[in-house]
C-alpha cells in the first residue's frame, strides 16, 4: 500500500500537465486529422449532419492549389535566406555583447532583446512607415546616396525580403540571450591554456568558443526552423500576403482558408501538410546532429 | 501520513475540476436576469445610446461591443457553441453565409405585432438582403452606399466642375488629370474592397443571377467592368501599390477623385479641414446605369433567444424613424428607414442627401454564402491583371473555374 502510493505521488504531480496537454494539444490534433478527411464549413460547424467523408479529397486539391503552391516556395524562400541569417547574425551579436565592457552590453541586450517583447502590430506600423514607398526613411536615406526608391513592400520578390529583414530584427533577441548564456558557460581556464599556448583571437573561437556552443547552436537552429516554417505574423500584419501574393506564406494560407473562408476542411490538410514538414525537417536536424 | 495523501490527492483533483470547470462554465451569465437583454455590436456608439430605451422600456440592454475585424470569429463560435446574444447586429454582406448556417430566428410571424417592422418602411434593396429563402432574417438597422468623392476646384481645372456624369466623362476627366505630370492621378481605386469590382460591373449592365452561378461571369458586361477596371491601372490614372497617405494626396490634388461612404465626409472634415468647400460628393458615374451597392447593418435575434418579444421591443424601438435620425446624428450612419431622410438633419445637408439620392439606385450585393470568398478572388484576379500583367481573357477565365469550385 505505502509503496504504492509513493510511486502513485509523482503521477500526481505530473498528471494536471499531462492531462491538460492531452486536452488542449494532443486531442487537437486528432481532430484537426479527422476534419482534414472532411468538407467541414461553417454550416458544418452549426449543424454537424452537415459534414461530409470526403477522403483524399482536400490533400489532391492542395496539391493543385496554384496559390497554395505558391505558399510552399514562399515559405521554403523564407527558410533558405532566413534561418542562416537569423542564427548567425544572433550568434554575431551575442559574440560581440560578450566581448564589449558590462554596462555596454547590458545596454545592447536590452536593446536587441526590446524587439521580441514588442506587439507586433505596433511595430507593423512603424516598419509600413520605414518601408513607405513615398515618405519612408529607408527611401529618403537611399535618395540621398541618389539611390531609386526601392518599392520594399510593392515587389512581390522585394517584399519577402523585407520582411525577411524585420523578422530577423525581431528574433535576434531571444536567440541572442541563448547564445549569451552558452558563451558565458565556456570555462574561462580553456581560454587560458590557449593563451599559454599562443593561440590567436581566431584560433580561440574556432578552436575552443564554436565547438563549446555546438549544442546551443542546434537547439537554436532547430526552434528558428520551426519558427520560419510557420511563418505567420509579419505577412499578415505587413502585406496580408500580397501583392500578388509574394508573401503568403502556409501558416497564412491555413488561416485565410480556415478561418476567413470558412473551409475548415480544407485548412486543417493544409495544416497537416505544414505538420509534416515541420517533422521532416526536426528529424532531418537531429539525424545530422547524431552523425556529427 | 495516509490522510495527508488522501488530502493531496483531493486537493489535486480539486485543482483539475476547477480548472476544467472554468473552461467549459458560461461565462456570459446567460439567463442570470429575466429584464435584461443582451446586444453584440460593432458600434461602439451604441452602448451610451440604448440608455433612452431602459428609460422608456424598463428592460436593462447589455451591450457588447466587437470590433469588426473580430466580429467574423466571435459570431463564428456563437454558432459553434449555440451561445449567442439575444439581439445581434449583422453585417449585409454576411447575411447568407450565417443565415446557411442557422444563426438567426426567423422573423417573418413576428413582424406584423410592431409597428416600425413592415417592410414597407426600408429601402427595398436593404429589405432584400433581410430575405434569406424565404426567411426574414433581420430588419434594416442602418444603410450604407458608396458615392464619389471629388474636389471641385481640381475637376473644375479639366472642364468638370460638377463632377462627371458618365464613365465616359470620368475617363475623359482622368486622362486630363494624369496628364498634370508625375505623380499626379486621377482617382484612387479602392483595391482592397470587394465589393467595388461588383458595382463596376453593374454599371456595365451586368447582375448576378444565382441560378446561373460560374456562368454569370461570362457575361460581356462583366468584361466590360474588368477592362474598365484595368484601363485606369494601365493609363496611369491611378496608383498601383498604396503610395501617399490617403487623406493627404486627397488634399495635395493627386489623387482627386475616389469612392467611398458617408462615414468619409466627417473623416475628411476631421484629417483635411485645409480643403473644406473644395470637394464634393456625386452619385455614381453613369454606363448603362449608375448603381451603387447597398450595404450597412441588420439587426436579428439569435436562434436560441429565450427573450424573443423583448428583443423584437429593442429593434423595434432602434428601427423607429425618430431613433433613426438620432442615431444618425450620434455615428453619422444612414438611417435605413426612409421616413427618417425627411428630417431636416439630412434632408438639409447636401452631402448627405445625395446618399439619399443615390439609394434610390442601389443593388443588393448576391445573397449567397460563398460570395466573400467570390469577391476576395475577384480581387485577386483584378490583382494578377493590373500588377501581375496577366491577360484579362484568361485571368477572366481562370476566374470562371474558381468560381465554379467555390460554388459546388
Amino acid at each position: 500500500m505505502h509503496k504504492l502510493s509513493s510511486r502513485m505521488t509523482p503521477l500526481l504531480f505530473i498528471g494536471p500537465a499531462v492531462l491538460l496537454l492531452l486536452v488542449f494539444s494532443i486531442l487537437p490534433i486528432f481532430i484537426a486529422l479527422g476534419i482534414s478527411f472532411t468538407d467541414m464549413n461553417l454550416m458544418g460547424l452549426a449543424n454537424w449532419s452537415q459534414v461530409n467523408f470526403t477522403g483524399f479529397e482536400n490533400y489532391l486539391a492542395l496539391i493543385k492549389d496554384k496559390s497554395f503552391l505558391q505558399a510552399i516556395g514562399n515559405t521554403f524562400f523564407y527558410v533558405i535566406i532566413g534561418v542562416p541569417l537569423a542564427v548567425i547574425s544572433s550568434f554575431l551579436i551575442a559574440l560581440f555583447l560578450n566581448f564589449v565592457s558590462n554596462w555596454l552590453s547590458t545596454t545592447f541586450r536590452i536593446i536587441y532583446y526590446m524587439p521580441s517583447i514588442t506587439n507586433i502590430v505596433a511595430i507593423a506600423v512603424v516598419w509600413g512607415f520605414l518601408y513607405n514607398k513615398e515618405y519612408g526613411l529607408l527611401n529618403y536615406l537611399l535618395s540621398l546616396l541618389h539611390m531609386d526608391a526601392v518599392p520594399w513592400l510593392d515587389d512581390p520578390f522585394i517584399a519577402k525580403i523585407s520582411l525577411i529583414i524585420l523578422a530577423v530584427w525581431k528574433s535576434n533577441g531571444v536567440s541572442m540571450l541563448i547564445f549569451l548564456a552558452a558563451l558565458q558557460s565556456i570555462p574561462n581556464t580553456q581560454y587560458e591554456a590557449a593563451d599559454i599556448d599562443g593561440a590567436n583571437r581566431w584560433q580561440k573561437l574556432r578552436y575552443i568558443t564554436i565547438p563549446s556552443m555546438s549544442f546551443a547552436t542546434f537547439f537554436v537552429t532547430v526552434t528558428t526552423l520551426i519558427g520560419w516554417l510557420q511563418f505567420f505574423e509579419e505577412p499578415l500584419v505587413m502585406t496580408d500576403g500580397g501583392p500578388l501574393n509574394g508573401t503568403n506564406s502556409m501558416a497564412l494560407f491555413i488561416y485565410q482558408e480556415g478561418f476567413q473562408s470558412n473551409q475548415f476542411g480544407y485548412g486543417a490538410a493544409a495544416s497537416f501538410i505544414l505538420f509534416a514538414f515541420v517533422i521532416t525537417a526536426t528529424l532531418i536536424q537531429f539525424k545530422l546532429r547524431k552523425s556529427d | 501520513m495516509g490522510k495527508k495523501r488522501i488530502g493531496l490527492i483531493a486537493g489535486v483533483m480539486l485543482a483539475v475540476m476547477l480548472v476544467l470547470g472554468a473552461c467549459s462554465s458560461d461565462s456570459s451569465g446567460e439567463g442570470s436576469d429575466d429584464n435584461t437583454i443582451k446586444v453584440w455590436t460593432m458600434s461602439k456608439a451604441l452602448k451610451g445610446f440604448v440608455k433612452d430605451y431602459e428609460k422608456e422600456s424598463g428592460v436593462k440592454v447589455d451591450v457588447q461591443v466587437i470590433p469588426w475585424e473580430n466580429a467574423h470569429d466571435k459570431l463564428l463560435t456563437a454558432v459553434a457553441s449555440g451561445k449567442g446574444p439575444d439581439v445581434l447586429q449583422i453585417g449585409t454582406t454576411w447575411v447568407a453565409e450565417f443565415a446557411e448556417a442557422g444563426t438567426f430566428l426567423d422573423l417573418s410571424d413576428h413582424i406584423k405585432d410592431y409597428d416600425n417592422l413592415s417592410p414597407d418602411n426600408f429601402y427595398d434593396s436593404a429589405i432584400e438582403t433581410t430575405q434569406y429563402k424565404d426567411q426574414t432574417i433581420g430588419i434594416p438597422w442602418y444603410v450604407d452606399t458608396r458615392l464619389l468623392y471629388y474636389r471641385k476646384d481640381i475637376l473644375g481645372e479639366v472642364g468638370y466642375p460638377n463632377g462627371p456624369e458618365t464613365w465616359d466623362d470620368m475617363i475623359d476627366a482622368s486622362e486630363k488629370l494624369a496628364a498634370r505630370g508625375d505623380g499626379q492621378y486621377a482617382l484612387d481605386m479602392p483595391a482592397t474592397d470587394p465589393q467595388f469590382p461588383f458595382m463596376l460591373a453593374w454599371q456595365q449592365g451586368w447582375d448576378y443571377d444565382i441560378d446561373k452561378g460560374a456562368e454569370n461571369f461570362k457575361e460581356p458586361s462583366f468584361k466590360e467592368a474588368v477592362k474598365l477596371h484595368h484601363l485606369y491601372y494601365k493609363e496611369g490614372y491611378s496608383q498601383t501599390g498604396e503610395g501617399k497617405e490617403f487623406f493627404q494626396s486627397f488634399s495635395d490634388g493627386s489623387k482627386p477623385m475616389f469612392f467611398s461612404g458617408p462615414w468619409d465626409i466627417k473623416t475628411l472634415k476631421d484629417r483635411a479641414p485645409e480643403i473644406d468647400g473644395k470637394w464634393d460628393v456625386h452619385v455614381m458615374p453613369k454606363a448603362e446605369n449608375n448603381k451603387s451597392m447597398i450595404g450597412g447593418a441588420h439587426l436579428a435575434v439569435f436562434n436560441n433567444s429565450d427573450k424573443v418579444d423583448k428583443s423584437l421591443d429593442f429593434i423595434n424601438w432602434m428601427a423607429d424613424p425618430e431613433t433613426q435620425v438620432e442615431w444618425f446624428k450620434t455615428n453619422s450612419e444612414l438611417p435605413a428607414n426612409k421616413a427618417s431622410w425627411d428630417d431636416p438633419a439630412l434632408a438639409d445637408d447636401p452631402k448627405v442627401s445625395t446618399f439619399g439620392e443615390q439609394l434610390e439606385s442601389t443593388q443588393a450585393l448576391p445573397l449567397i454564402p460563398e460570395y466573400e470568398r467570390l469577391g476576395q478572388e475577384l480581387l485577386k484576379t483584378l490583382e494578377q491583371i493590373n500588377r501581375g500583367g496577366a491577360d484579362v481573357d484568361k485571368a477572366i477565365k481562370d476566374y470562371q473555374s474558381k468560381a465554379e469550385k467555390i460554388l459546388n
